[in-house]
């Protein structure tokens, strides 16, 4: 079984290369020949030739032809623009891109520009408002060493005036004491009751 | 995908400038390395294209190329620089980080120890504070540092510098907007449209 069928194949193979290496080689062959022949190298050049040269006819139009609107006698229609509408009529609809480098620059510097504007004012700012915080500062330090100093001399003072106020009473003692001596010296003796 | 209008472009510019100083110029000018190696070719330049709502910096070339593309099926191209929300508002995404850290005009470097506890998403604290930039004024932004100059996000300052100085170890410095932690924390959500 195997033998057969792989001649059968090869038959078949052997015969189907044959036709494919016979028909397509004619075929190709002669429709080259006939394309290049008769139509592609000589006809496409030309028909573009016409083809420019018409276009070149249409925009050149002969001298009677050559009119502007305004040369026509037609009646001015009203083209009073309504309040409302804005944008005229052939302006470009939808989103403005920024593709190019100059508006992009344009754009950049007035960010720039803001944002330099901005944070030196925000310094300038701060600046100013760390001034203010020192100078309360001082003044507050101030204040509390001013008071500082009030109380401390009112302690003194206090100190003081207890020293003074004991030195004062020690010695009226003292004194008392000397005068008691000084005066029972002096004095009369003291009277004395005797039952005896 | 189409190029951004006059709007769009200036409320793009105006995020970005809030985080850049004035080479945001180079933006714009900035040139892709030729591939090609004939000399008469105009360089590469840079554009910005908006697909759906988001709006990548990409290079003109590719951005010609991608116009084969459906639009349904175009997922992303470039640098993905953030969505436009519905309101008009811009929102910029980690992935933006790459564009601006180079431009910054404001940097806060934070340290060793500060790093993981900003990559994990929370604020900057004054006590992880390495150094930060002079006369910074509040709610500005900044770009986050690590020490060794590795961008790691960018956020707002909390307080302007002089302010920031007096506060306490554990007082915010920065409110946190975008960190690298994203690319793993936000890996499911971050490239979907």
């Amino acid at each position: 079984m195997a033998p057969t069928t792989a001649k059968t194949g090869s038959a078949k193979g052997g015969k189907g290369a044959s036709k494919r290496s016979t028909k397509p080689s004619t075929s190709s062959s002669s429709l080259k020949g006939k394309k290049a022949g008769s139509a592609k190298p000589t006809s496409k050049p030309s028909q573009l030739k016409t083809k420019s040269a018409s276009t070149s006819t249409k925009k050149k139009k002969p001298p009677h032809m050559r009119y502007t609107e305004k040369e026509l006698k037609v009646p001015q229609l009203n083209g009073i623009r309504p309040a409302g509408v804005l944008k005229p009529p052939n302006a470009k609809k939808g989103k403005n891109f920024v593709d190019d480098k100059d508006s992009m620059n344009a754009i950049l510097a007035m960010v720039m520009a803001e944002k330099e504007g901005n944070i030196e004012s925000k310094m300038m700012r701060a600046r100013q408002l760390e001034e203010v915080r020192e100078a309360r500062k001082l003044e507050a330090e101030k204040r509390a060493e001013s008071k500082k100093a009030g109380f401390e001399e009112r302690k003194q003072d206090i100190k003081e005036h207890k020293k003074k106020r004991q030195v004062t009473v020690g010695d009226a003692v003292a004194d008392e004491a000397r005068e008691s001596k000084f005066s029972k010296m002096a004095k009369k003796p003291k009277k004395r009751v005797s039952f005896g | 995908m189409r190029p951004l209008t006059d709007t769009e472009t200036k409320t793009l510019f105006t995020k970005l400038a809030h985080y850049t100083g004035r080479s945001l110029n180079n933006l714009l000018t900035d040139t892709a390395p030729s591939t090609t190696t004939t000399p008469t070719s105009q360089p590469d330049r840079y554009v910005f294209r908006i697909q759906k709502d988001r709006v990548y910096y990409v290079r003109e070339s590719l951005a010609n190329l991608a116009t084969s593309i459906a639009r349904d099926s175009l997922l992303s191209l470039g640098t993905c620089l953030g969505k436009f929300t519905k309101t008009g508002k811009f929102r910029l995404h980690i992935t933006a980080l790459d564009v601006l850290a180079p431009h910054a005009r404001y940097k806060v470097w934070v340290k060793a120890n500060g790093e993981m506890p900003f990559l994990y998403g929370g604020h900057v604290v004054k006590a992880h504070v390495g150094r930060w930039s002079e006369d910074v004024p509040e709610h500005q932004g900044v770009v986050v540092m690590s020490m060794s100059d590795t961008p790691l996000g960018f956020g707002v300052t909390a307080r302007s510098t002089g302010e920031a100085r007096r506060l306490d170890p554990t007082g915010i410095v920065t409110f946190r907007q975008a960190d690298v932690g994203e690319y793993l924390r936000e890996e499911d959500t971050l490239f979907t449209t």
